[in-house]
């Protein structure tokens, strides 16, 4: 348990991340790498620590990722492009200044290519369909100035279509809401300028209904709270607004109880074993927090602000004040 | 990773531990590195196929190999099989993966995995020289039975009930709405506590009403008596709350919006303290507000009275309260 962000601890874990070779589960993680190493770099940048991956090692893996025949990136090399390594792909080299390595016009033709008749998108040519796919579509598409190649009406005709009665948004039409969910597809929206398809009081009061007596946020009603939701739930209720619809006190105590103060990181629920994504997404919520001394994290992208503001691409979103101490 | 206790080690127990695992992580690469380079060639052969099983048993998130694995049976098997070979291999899949959903229940890959299976069953065997839709049958007939069992396991798990949909929708031969809503019934009376299962009750019914299988007056009511049990027999859960939420909607319907005020006071009579219970009442209060009484001076300071004790009483939630209270007063 601690009161306080131990960030060194954080930026030595998440460095020594690349050197578990001798670890079976590195291994066993090799097609989430792309993610992984986007999580890393985006937790670095919020604590102020961009340099502490070395970049030229970071571009020169993701372009190894490339998959010719596709035309997009794939999470490893060797491994078949998808939509959700493409993504953290492009966000990589953006945040590495290195854009203008990614073959543009291919990408655009491999993330439209998988736009279904429904709107939605597929994460691969293999057509499973998803809102985080055509969230990963809309924003890769912004990042890289070509949203203007989407049929708006039929994405946004799609979320309208994962609706629910309690504001909240499911993964396709029919299913139940979801706080990750809800966060892809609120975040879509926004950056399509179409947040009026949002119910936003019933959607803010459910998100703020997620909120548990320990300050931990859940993903749904009646379910176990979870650092990694300090992002879904807490980016959506930031592009909407509405922070103030829940006790940030608490949240903050929550995620910092759930560092390990030993080796660093930062785990689902105080205890746990830390890593990577719940690393990322814990700080991501403490900087939409005004936790002190972090950077600012843009709730719509999950990136530093800097970088979208820099791309005119920042909507009206609120975080709290960024404290001094 | 998820529930994963954090267990420090010392260094020493830490290098023991890895030096038992180096021949696993050779025998993996080495599988991984042979599996790649045979797709890199575009080898569509049986070997390869057994090889994408062992692989996909070490890994089920592994989802090159499951791709690699498809096109193995598009590319190599499947032209060489006749149609009965080709529903034998399908299920077989199914069968395989079924294991490996048991012990990964939340691996989206490999619920992807069954759904191309069962789109690709063939259709047969010939009846009279025609092609019948047993195959079919069968397969989409215990894919459902399969996501039961899934849903008896984990009754909130989100992949599932997706899935389940999906083999609802997609079947050869649809089973009516009506059962749906019986398993929707039986889910909910094993907890109430499963909003997923309400969720589902909620999409079934509007089927239901607008097909004109039930009749939308009283099986609403019926539906306000089963959620009013839910409610009385544990007011501090939010499912059955945001349930009744649905069934009364926009308020349109005034009698029915005081009806079920009244049965939430008296809920309240009774749980003096329940937070759920103000929180409803200050939402229907208001839907009367808007819809019925705008200028009801009572109302307004019912829900004024209500809010602020729920200020007092859910703290965590302050803000949207004090938001919510000032919009009366405008």
């Amino acid at each position: 348990m601690s009161t306080s962000l131990v960030a060194p601890l954080h930026v030595a874990y998440i460095r020594a991340l690349g050197d578990s070779k001798n670890e079976l589960s590195y291994h066993l993680s090799a097609h989430l790498r792309m993610n992984a190493v986007y999580w890393g770099l985006t937790a670095l940048l919020v604590m102020g620590h961009g340099d502490a991956l070395d970049r030229d090692e970071m571009i020169d893996f993701v372009m190894s990722c490339w998959d010719e025949e596709a035309g997009a990136f794939g999470a490893h090399p060797d491994h078949d492009a998808h939509m959700l390594s493409t993504l953290s792909a492009i966000q990589i080299l953006l945040m590495q200044n290195a854009l203008h390595r990614v073959d543009v016009d291919r990408v655009v033709k491999f993330i439209l290519s998988l736009q279904q008749p429904s709107g939605v998108f597929a994460g691969d040519a293999f057509g499973e369909t998803d809102t985080r796919f055509l969230y990963c579509a809309v924003n890769a598409l912004s990042l890289l100035g070509k949203l203007d190649k989407l049929d708006v009406e039929k994405t946004v005709a799609y979320i309208r279509r994962c609706r629910n009665f309690d504001g909240g948004f499911g993964a396709v039409a029919g299913a139940e809401s979801h706080a990750a969910q809800v966060f892809v597809c609120v975040a879509a929206l926004a950056i399509l300028d179409r947040l009026d398809e949002v119910d936003q009081p019933t959607l803010c009061w459910w998100l703020s209904e997620r909120q548990l007596p320990n300050g931990g946020l859940n993903g749904r009603p009646e379910k176990l709270e979870d650092v990694c939701y300090s992002f879904w739930v807490l980016s959506a209720l930031s592009i909407l607004g509405k922070i103030a619809w829940i006790d940030s006190g608490k949240l903050e105590a929550f995620i910092l109880s759930a560092q390990d103060t030993e080796s660093g990181g930062i785990a689902d629920r105080p205890g746990d074993m830390p890593d990577v994504f719940h690393t990322i997404f814990g700080l991501a919520g403490l900087s939409l927090l005004g936790y002190p001394a972090l950077v600012d994290l843009d709730p719509v992208y999950c990136m530093p602000a800097s970088f979208i503001e820099k791309l005119g691409l920042r909507k009206g979103w609120k975080a709290l004040q960024r404290r001094t101490s | 990773m998820h529930n994963v206790k954090r267990n420090p080690q010392t260094p020493e127990a830490l290098a023991e531990k890895n030096q038992r695992e180096q021949s696993k992580i050779i025998e993996f690469l080495t599988l991984t590195e042979d599996v790649l380079s045979r797709k890199k060639k575009q080898e569509w052969s049986n070997d390869a196929f057994e090889l994408t099983q062992r692989l996909l048993q070490i890994n089920p998130e592994f989802y090159t190999v499951w791709n690699y694995r498809r096109n193995i049976l598009l590319n190599g098997i499947f032209p060489q099989s006749t149609p009965e070979q080709i529903n034998d291999l399908l299920s077989n899949e199914l069968s395989m993966t079924t294991t490996a959903l048991k012990a990964n229940p939340k691996v989206y890959w490999i619920w992807n995995h069954r759904r191309w299976c069962l789109e690709n069953v063939p259709d047969g065997p010939e009846r009279n020289g025609v092609p019948s839709m047993e195959w079919r049958q069968a397969n989409w007939d215990k894919e459902l039975f399969v996501v039961e069992r899934m849903l008896d396991a984990d009754a909130r798990n989100f992949l599932a009930w997706n899935y389940r949909r999906y083999v609802l929708a997609n079947m050869p031969t649809r089973r009516p709405e009506t059962s749906e809503l019986a398993y929707t019934s039986r889910k909910i009376g094993a907890n109430f506590s499963n909003f997923s299962a309400w969720h589902q009750r909620s999409k079934t019914l509007v089927g239901l009403w607008e097909s004109g299988q039930l009749d939308p007056i009283q099986s609403r009511d019926d539906e306000f008596e089963l959620v009013s049990n839910a409610l009385y027999t544990d007011p501090d859960d939010q499912s059955a709350w945001i349930y009744h939420r649905w069934l009364i909607g926009s308020g349109e319907n005034k009698a029915q919006l005081e009806r079920e005020i009244q049965l939430i006071f008296e809920l309240l009579q009774e749980q003096p303290d329940s937070k759920w219970c103000m929180e409803s009442l200050v939402h229907y209060k208001r839907l009367l507000l808007q819809n019925h009484s705008p200028d009801s001076q009572t109302l307004k300071q019912e829900c004024v009275e209500l809010l602020s004790r729920l200020m007092d009483l859910d703290p965590v939630r302050y803000f949207r309260y004090q938001d919510l209270r000032r919009d009366l007063d405008q």
